[in-house]
C-alpha cells in the first residue's frame, strides 16, 4: 500500500467499471458514507478516503500551511486518484469535498468524469449579492466557541449541522467523529472552510456537476445551490431533497440514498 | 483504456505527429513502458534545427551558449535513463502514452481549439494541434519543467517566448490557458507531484524501502557489468554513492553474483591519490595495467575471471587536484587538468581495448560521478563515454534538494524560475504561474505571521544565515563551493563572467529558498508552541488563500470573459430542455422521494417560501446561540422534548381547572384574574386564540394591568411553573439598572430587545415577564407590537427570532379606561409600600416614659437621617395620611400635562418628598406611553386586570395580632404601642414576602415578647409610667439585603434601667 493510501486510509470496495469516489466533508470521515456504499458496490468500485485532518489521520501529516486552502485538499484528492491510478471517476463529494473535487476538476478534468455535490458551497460568508448564510461575526463566535471549548462546540454544533435532537443516532455519529479531530486542527480546517470563497472559480469547472441538497440545512442555504448552478462552466443539474441537516446521507438515509443513486446512474442529458 | 494511437495522430498535424511516433520510437527503444511527456520533450529537443531548441536558446535570459542546449540534452537523457522499464511488455508494441502525456495533448488540443474563435463551434476532432502548441503543452509537464530546471533553463519561459513567436508571426492567438493548471505529477519519475510533502517526508525516512532502493541499484548495476556494450557502471548522483558501490563491492567479494561472468572477478581500487600530475599519469597508469595483467592472468585457469577496476570518484579526471598548487592564470590551470584527464583517459582506453579484445579475461570499470563531474567529463572527454565503455547509473538522492521539489503550498513549482526571469517578464502572457502566493515570494516578511517572540529567533537564524551565506560566498574561489547549489554544472562549463553570473544568481535563487525554508519553519514552530498568538490573527492568516488562487486563474477568466454571456446562455437554456428530457428515464426510479416530472425549477421554488425566507435566518439565529453558549442547548432540547410532550396533549377542561387552581393556590387574592389567565392560556395552547384567526403560533402573550404588582409576578411565576415548569424569566423594560433583581452581566449593554431575543434563543418554552411594559420607549413597544403581529421578535441587529412556544406577560400598572371605575375604592399605595418596606430596618422593642402628648420623635429624626433615599422613590413617607391618598387619587384621574410638569418638579426637588410621588411619577409615565400600550391591549391574548389590594385589612390584621399577642405573654398590664410608620414597613415586609403574618409573628415577636417580659421583670419597672414601643430601626449590616422584601427575622429588645 502506497504512502498516500495509507495515509489517508484508503478503502476501495466492490468491483465494476466505474469508479466512484466518496469525499466526506468537515467533522465526519469516511464513515460518513455507511448508508450508501451497500447500494454502490455491487456495480461499482468505490473509493473511500479520509481528508487529511479527519479523526483517523495521523495529524502530523496535517501541514497547517498546505491546508490552509482548499487547492491542499484538492492536490489531495488528486494524489490518491494518482496513486490508485484512477483514470476516471464520479466523485461524489459532501460539503467542502463537493468544492474540493470541483477544484481537482479544474486542475484534471480528465480524471472527473462527473461530480456529485451533496450540500456544497462556495462561500459561506454573505456578500454584497450572495447570500451564504453566515456574517463574519457569526464565523467568528463561531471560532471562538471552538477555541474555548472544544468538546462543548462539538456537543452544541452536532445537533445543529445534523438538524436532528440530541439523541438522534446521527447526531451522535456527527459528534462522535467531530470530536475525534484534534481542536486545533479543527478549528484550523473550519476556518479555512468557513472562509473560502470558490465564487470565481466555479466557471472553470467543467465537469458536469450534480448538486443535491437538502430543503432545511443550517450551512447552506438553498440559494447556494441555485448559485452553483448558474455559476458552473459546464453542466449542472439541481435537485432539492425533502430532508433536514448538513448531513443528509448520515441524517435521512432513506431519502437521500435513492437520490444519490439516481444522480450517479444517470448523467445529465445534453 | 486509452484512446487508439490512431486516434491521437488524428488529433495532430502530421509535423506532431511524426514527433509523436518518434517519442514512442524512443521510448520503445529505451524499453520503457511508457511514453512519457519526456521523450517527447527529449525528441523534439534531438533535431538539431528544433522549434524547442531555438526557444530555449532564446529564452535564456544569458548568452546563447551551445553547450547550454547540450546540458539540457544530456539533462533529458538521464532523466529519460531513470525511467523504470517495462516489466512484461512484449516486444512489438509500442509503449503506451501515459496518463501525463495523454493529458498534455488534451490540453494541447484544448488550446488549439481556444486558440481560434471562429472555429469555436467546430468538432473536437476537426481541431489539428500544430506542433508549437505541443510544445507549449509539452512544457507544461511538470516532469519535463523539473528537467529544464535542473539545466537552468525555466519551461515557463521558454513557452513564454514560443507564444511570443507564435503572437507575432501567426494570427494565430495562442494563449496560456492551462498552463499552470494543467500540471501533471511525474508519474513515471515515481513522484506523485500532488503528494503532501508530509507524507513525502515520512516515506523519507522510513529506512526499509530506500534499502530497497539501493538494492534495486546496486542489481542494476549488476544488470550493467553483464552487458556485451555499455558495460561499466558509473554511478552518478549527488550522494550516497559511495553507500552504493561499497554495497556492490562486497557483494561481489561475496560472491552473491551467481554463476555469470562476474563469479571470479577480482578488484582493484585506485589509491586515493592516483593522479597526482601530468608527469606521473603515464607511470601509474602503466602500473596499474601491469597489475591487472597479472590479476587476469592468475585467474585465466578458470573459465571465467575478471577484473573491476575501481576508478573511485571521476573527479580527478576533470579537476586540477588540489596539490598543484602554483597560483596562475586560470586558463593555463583548466588546460593542465584536461591535459592530465586526456591521458588518463586515453590510457585507460586503451587499457579496456586490450582486454576485452583477449578472450582470457574481462575488465570492468565502476566509478562514481556527481552529476557535474560527469557532465564535464563529458565535456572535456567527448569520447570517454564510448571509449570506455560507460553506463551512467543515476543515483536518486533520498532527500530531494530543497529546490528540486518544493513543497506546495509554501512556494510554487516554478516560482523560483520565474523569479530568475525578469527580463521575461513583461511577455504579455506571463507564465500563468504555479507561484501562487506573490507576496511571498516578493517580500518574505509580509507573510510572517509569527509572534513576536518566534519573530526574534526566525530574525537571529535568519543573521546566522546570513552570516554563513557571506563566508560561503567570499571564499567562492574554489568551484566546488557551490557543489550543492541546484543547477550547478553549466557554470563550470561556461566562461567565467557567465558562470559568475550564474552563481550569483543561482545563490539568489538559494537564499531565497532558504529563509522561505526557515520563515516556514519559524511560522509552523509558532503555531505549535503559541497557538493563542495564531488565534488573534486567525483570520488574517486565513486570508492571502483566497488571493493566491485568484493570480492564478486570472489569466483565464480574462480570456474567457467575452465568451460568458453567451456561455451562461445556451446553457440556462439547456437546463430547462435537459431537465424536461432527462426526468422519464428518472420517473420510473424513486419516484415517491421527489414528486415525478417535476423540474429543477419547482424544486427550488418549493423550498423558496418558507425556507429562503424564515428558516435560514432562524437557522442562523439559533445556531449563533449555540456557538456561543452550546451547553445551553443540550437544556433547550431536554425542555424541548418534555415541551413537545405537554404540548400534544390538549390542554382541555381538565386542564383549566388544574391550572385555575395552581394559580388560585399561589395568588389567592386575585381570583378573577386567575380565572381569566387560566382560560387563555388553555384557549391559546390549544390553538383558538383570539387574534391571529387559526394561524398556529405558538406563542401567548398576555397583559396583566392594575395596581397589584406583588399579585401579577405571582401569578407570572405560578403560571411559568406550571406550564413550564421552571421560573420566569424576569425583565424589566422600565428602570433596568434599579430594580432588576439580578442583573445578567449577559445582559449589559444589550437592549430590552435583544436581551428577549437571547432569553427565547436560550429557551423557546419559557415564559418571560416583561415588567412595566408601559415605561418602554417607542422602540421596545413597536418591537413588541410587531413581535405580537408576526411571531417574531428581531433584536436591535435585526436578526429575529421565532418566538416558539414562550409566553408572553406584560405588566403595567395603568388600569384600562373601562376599568377606571372600579378602581376607586383603596387608592393603590403598592409603590409606597415598597419603598417604605424595601429600605433596611429593623424592629426595635423599647421601654419609655410614657408621655401622652409627644410621640418619640427623636427616633423618627434620627432615622430619617440615616435613612438612605431611594434614587426613585422617597423612602420617608412616614406620615401616611388620608389626605395625600386623596390627592393622590385625584391626581390619578386628572391626566393633565401641565399638572404632571409640576409633579414632576416636585420629584426632582426631593425635599420633603411626598408620599404620592411615586405614584405620581409612574403615572407620568404610563400617561405618557398609554396610547402606545394601549395598541399592544388590542395584540395581546388577553389583558387581565388585576384589582388594587386592600391593604387596610392587612394592617389592622397585623396590629391586631400584635397587640393579641403582647397581651398574651407581657400581659395586660403593659400596652405596646406600634407608630404607623412602622406598622406600615411590617404590612409592607408581611405583602411582598408574602408570609403569613401569624407565622412571622410566632417566630419573631413572641420570643422578643417573652425577651422583654423577663426584662420588665428584672428592671421592675411600674407599667403605668412606661410604654412599650414597637418602632422601626434602620438596619446597619443589612445593605446587601435591600434587594429583597423582607421582614426583620429578630427584634432587638432594649430595656432602660433608668426608667
Amino acid at each position: 500500500m502506497g504512502i498516500v493510501e495509507e495515509a489517508h486510509n484508503v478503502r476501495v470496495l466492490g468491483s465494476g467499471e466505474r469508479i466512484i469516489v466518496l469525499g466526506h466533508g468537515f467533522g465526519t470521515d469516511q464513515s460518513v458514507w455507511k448508508h450508501l456504499i451497500p447500494h454502490l458496490v455491487e456495480d461499482h468500485r468505490v473509493i473511500l478516503y479520509d481528508n487529511m485532518g479527519a479523526g483517523p489521520t495521523n495529524p502530523e501529516y496535517f501541514d497547517f500551511d498546505r491546508y490552509s486552502t482548499l487547492e491542499g485538499y484538492a492536490y489531495d484528492v488528486l494524489a490518491i486518484l494518482e496513486e490508485l491510478q484512477v483514470e476516471s471517476c464520479i466523485f461524489v463529494g459532501h460539503s467542502v469535498s463537493a468544492i474540493v473535487g470541483a477544484l481537482a476538476s479544474i486542475t484534471r478534468p480528465d480524471l472527473f468524469s462527473k461530480i456529485v455535490m451533496i450540500s456544497a458551497s462556495p462561500r459561506y460568508l454573505n456578500d454584497v449579492d450572495y447570500y451564504g448564510g453566515f456574517e463574519q461575526e457569526d464565523l467568528d463566535q463561531l471560532f471562538e466557541a471552538m477555541r474555548s471549548n472544544y468538546k462543548a462546540w462539538c456537543a452544541g454544533f452536532a445537533p445543529l449541522a445534523v438538524g436532528g435532537d440530541m439523541d438522534s443516532v446521527a447526531v451522535q455519529e456527527f459528534s462522535r467523529t467531530l470530536f475525534n479531530m484534534r481542536p486545533d486542527i479543527a478549528l484550523s480546517v473550519a476556518q479555512t472552510i468557513f472562509q473560502s470563497d470558490m465564487r470565481q472559480f466555479l466557471s472553470l469547472v467543467t465537469v458536469p456537476c450534480h448538486i443535491v441538497q437538502s430543503m432545511k440545512d443550517l450551512a447552506v442555504p438553498v440559494v447556494v445551490s441555485e448559485y452553483l448552478h448558474t455559476h458552473f462552466g459546464g453542466h449542472s443539474i439541481v435537485e432539492v431533497m425533502a430532508s433536514d441537516g448538513h448531513l443528509p446521507q448520515l441524517s435521512s438515509p432513506d431519502i437521500v440514498i435513492p437520490v444519490l443513486l439516481r444522480h450517479i446512474r444517470f448523467d445529465i442529458a445534453v | 483504456m486509452r484512446a487508439g494511437l490512431s486516434t491521437i495522430q488524428q488529433t495532430l498535424t502530421p509535423e506532431a505527429a511524426t514527433v509523436l511516433n518518434h517519442s514512442i520510437a524512443e521510448a520503445a527503444r529505451r524499453n520503457h513502458g511508457q511514453t512519457t511527456p519526456l521523450h517527447v520533450a527529449a525528441t523534439l529537443l534531438a533535431s538539431p534545427s528544433g522549434y524547442l531548441r531555438q526557444a530555449c536558446i532564446r529564452s535564456h535570459p544569458n548568452s546563447s551558449h551551445p553547450l547550454q542546449c547540450r546540458a539540457l540534452e544530456l539533462c533529458f537523457s538521464v532523466a529519460l535513463e531513470r525511467l523504470p522499464s517495462a516489466q512484461n511488455l512484449s516486444p512489438g508494441i509500442d509503449p503506451p502514452i501515459s496518463n501525463a502525456l495523454m493529458a498534455a495533448l488534451k490540453r494541447a488540443q484544448a488550446h488549439q481549439r481556444r486558440g481560434c474563435p471562429e472555429q469555436q463551434q467546430q468538432p473536437l476532432l476537426a481541431v489539428k494541434v500544430e506542433l508549437e502548441q505541443l510544445i507549449v503543452s509539452i512544457l507544461d509537464d511538470p516532469s519535463v519543467s523539473r528537467v529544464m530546471r535542473e539545466a537552468s533553463f525555466s519551461s515557463p519561459a521558454v513557452k513564454a517566448t514560443i507564444e511570443q513567436s507564435l503572437n507575432a508571426s501567426s494570427s494565430i492567438n495562442s494563449s496560456t490557458i492551462g498552463g499552470g493548471l494543467g500540471f501533471r505529477p511525474a508519474q513515471t519519475a515515481n513522484r506523485n507531484l500532488y503528494l503532501n510533502p508530509r507524507l513525502q517526508q515520512q516515506q523519507q525516512g522510513s529506512s526499509p524501502q530506500s534499502g530497497q532502493q539501493r538494492t534495486e541499484e546496486v542489481k542494476k548495476a549488476f544488470d550493467i557489468l553483464l552487458r556485451a556494450k555499455k558495460r561499466n557502471p558509473v554511478f552518478v548522483g549527488e550522494s550516497e554513492l559511495e553507500s552504493v558501490v561499497r554495497e556492490l563491492l562486497q557483494r561481489i567479494e561475496r560472491r552473491e553474483v551467481g554463476d555469470g561472468p562476474l563469479r571470479n572477478v577480482q578488484l582493484i581500487s585506485l589509491d586515493k591519490d592516483f593522479p597526482l600530475d601530468r608527469t606521473q599519469i603515464s607511470m601509474k597508469l602503466k602500473e596499474l595495467e601491469v597489475l591487472v595483467e597479472t590479476k587476469i592472468n592468475s585467474c585465466s585457469s578458470s573459465d571465467a575471471g575478471g577484473v573491476i577496476l575501481d576508478l573511485g570518484d571521476l573527479k580527478w579526471l576533470v579537476e586540477q587536484p588540489t596539490g598543484f598548487g602554483s597560483p596562475g592564470p586560470a586558463q593555463i590551470q583548466q588546460q593542465i587538468v584536461s591535459e592530465t584527464g586526456r591521458i588518463a583517459v586515453a590510457e585507460m582506453a586503451k587499457l579496456l581495448a586490450r582486454f576485452n579484445e583477449g578472450c582470457a579475461g574481462r575488465l570492468w570499470l565502476i566509478g562514481t560521478a556527481t552529476c557535474e563531474t560527469y557532465l564535464r567529463c563529458q565535456v572535456y572527454h567527448p569520447s570517454m563515454e564510448n571509449d570506455w565503455d560507460l553506463q551512467a547509473v543515476p543515483i536518486t538522492a533520498r532527500n530531494p534538494h530543497p529546490g528540486l521539489f518544493p513543497r506546495f503550498g509554501s512556494n510554487g513549482i516554478l516560482s523560483s524560475s520565474v523569479e530568475s526571469l525578469a527580463p521575461l517578464k513583461s511577455f504579455p502572457p506571463a507564465p500563468p504561474a504555479l507561484a501562487r502566493r506573490p507576496s511571498e515570494n516578493i517580500d518574505p516578511a509580509q507573510r510572517m505571521s509569527c509572534c513576536p517572540q518566534c519573530m526574534e529567533n526566525y530574525e537571529q537564524e535568519l543573521a546566522k544565515l546570513v552570516a554563513k551565506q557571506f563566508e560561503k560566498s567570499s571564499s567562492e574561489a574554489k568551484p566546488e563551493a557551490t557543489r550543492s547549489s541546484l543547477p550547478p554544472w553549466l557554470q563550470m562549463a561556461k566562461p567565467d563572467i557567465v558562470k559568475d553570473q550564474m552563481q550569483a544568481k543561482d545563490q539568489e535563487l538559494m537564499w531565497k529558498q532558504k529563509t522561505q525554508e526557515l520563515q516556514k519553519k519559524w511560522d509552523d514552530t509558532c503555531l505549535h508552541l503559541h497557538p493563542n498568538f495564531h488565534r488573534s490573527i486567525g483570520s488574517d492568516r486565513i486570508a492571502p488563500p483566497a488571493l493566491s488562487m485568484t493570480s492564478l486563474y486570472n489569466s483565464n477568466l480574462l480570456q474567457r470573459q467575452p465568451f460568458q454571456p453567451k456561455l451562461s446562455l445556451t446553457r440556462s437554456l439547456g437546463g430547462t430542455l435537459l431537465m424536461n428530457k432527462s426526468q422519464p428515464p428518472n420517473q420510473h426510479s424513486e419516484r415517491e422521494v421527489t414528486p415525478p416530472g417535476s423540474p429543477v425549477r419547482t424544486d427550488l421554488a418549493l423550498g423558496r417560501p418558507k425556507i429562503s425566507e424564515n428558516s435560514p435566518e432562524k437557522n442562523h439565529n439559533e445556531r449563533i446561540k449555540d456557538f456561543a453558549g452550546c451547553i445551553s442547548s443540550q437544556q433547550q432540547d431536554n425542555v424541548s422534548d418534555w415541551q413537545k410532550d405537554k404540548a400534544i396533549t390538549p390542554l382541555d377542561a381538565d386542564s383549566f381547572k388544574m391550572l385555575f387552581k395552581g394559580l388560585t393556590e399561589k395568588v389567592g387574592w386575585q381570583t378573577e384574574a386567575a380565572s381569566v389567565v387560566a382560560t387563555t392560556v388553555t384557549q391559546c395552547k390549544s390553538g383558538n386564540n383570539k387574534r391571529r384567526g387559526g394561524a398556529a403560533r405558538g406563542e401567548t402573550w398576555l397583559l396583566f394591568v392594575g395596581p397589584d404588582r406583588v399579585g401579577k409576578k405571582k401569578m407570572a411565576s405560578a403560571l411559568s411553573e406550571l406550564v413550564c415548569s421552571s421560573n420566569p424569566v424576569i425583565i424589566h423594560i422600565g428602570s433596568q439598572s434599579s430594580d432588576d433583581e439580578v442583573l445578567d452581566k449577559n445582559f449589559r449593554g444589550k437592549t430590552v430587545l435583544d436581551r428577549i431575543v437571547e432569553t427565547v434563543r436560550r429557551n423557546p418554552f419559557s415564559l418571560i415577564l416583561l415588567e412595566d411594559i408601559d415605561r418602554a420607549d417607542m422602540l421596545v413597544h413597536g418591537g413588541i407590537k410587531r413581535a405580537m403581529e408576526r411571531g417574531r421578535l428581531a433584536d436591535s441587529h435585526g436578526r429575529e427570532v421565532s418566538l416558539g412556544n414562550t409566553i408572553f406577560v406584560l405588566t403595567a400598572s395603568w388600569l384600562p379606561e373601562n376599568l377606571k371605575n372600579l378602581s376607586n375604592c383603596i387608592p393603590v399605595d403598592e409603590e409606597k409600600l415598597a419603598s417604605v418596606a424595601g429600605s433596611d430596618w429593623q424592629l426595635k422593642l423599647s421601654v419609655s416614659v410614657k408621655t401622652s402628648k409627644r410621640r418619640a420623635d427623636w427616633l423618627h429624626d434620627d432615622d430619617r437621617v440615616t435613612k438612605p433615599r431611594k434614587e426613585s422613590a422617597p423612602g420617608l413617607s412616614f406620615d401616611l395620611n388620608e389626605a395625600a391618598d386623596a390627592e393622590d387619587d385625584g391626581r390619578e384621574g386628572s391626566r393633565n400635562s401641565s399638572d404632571l410638569t409640576v409633579e414632576h418638579e416636585h420629584g426632582r426637588s426631593l425635599v420633603n418628598v411626598r408620599p404620592s410621588t411615586t405614584t405620581a411619577s409612574v403615572q407620568l409615565r404610563s400617561s405618557t406611553t398609554t396610547p402606545l400600550s394601549y395598541e399592544l391591549l388590542n395584540f395581546a391574548d388577553e389583558t387581565i386586570t388585576f384589582k388594587p389590594v386592600d391593604f387596610d385589612s392587612l394592617r389592622s390584621k397585623i396590629a391586631s395580632t400584635i397587640a393579641s399577642r403582647f397581651a398574651a405573654i407581657v400581659g395586660d398590664s403593659w400596652s405596646v404601642e406600634v407608630d404607623t410608620e412602622t406598622l406600615e414597613k411590617i404590612v409592607g415586609g408581611v405583602w411582598f414576602s408574602q408570609t403569613q403574618v401569624v407565622d412571622w409573628a410566632d417566630k419573631v415577636l413572641v420570643p422578643s415578647f417573652h425577651q422583654m417580659k423577663t426584662g420588665l421583670s428584672s428592671a421592675a419597672i411600674s407599667d403605668d409610667t412606661a410604654i412599650i414601643r414597637l418602632v422601626s430601626v434602620r438596619d446597619s449590616e443589612g445593605q446587601q439585603n435591600s434587594e429583597e422584601w423582607r421582614l426583620p427575622d429578630k427584634i432587638t429588645v432594649a430595656v432602660d434601667n433608668r426608667l
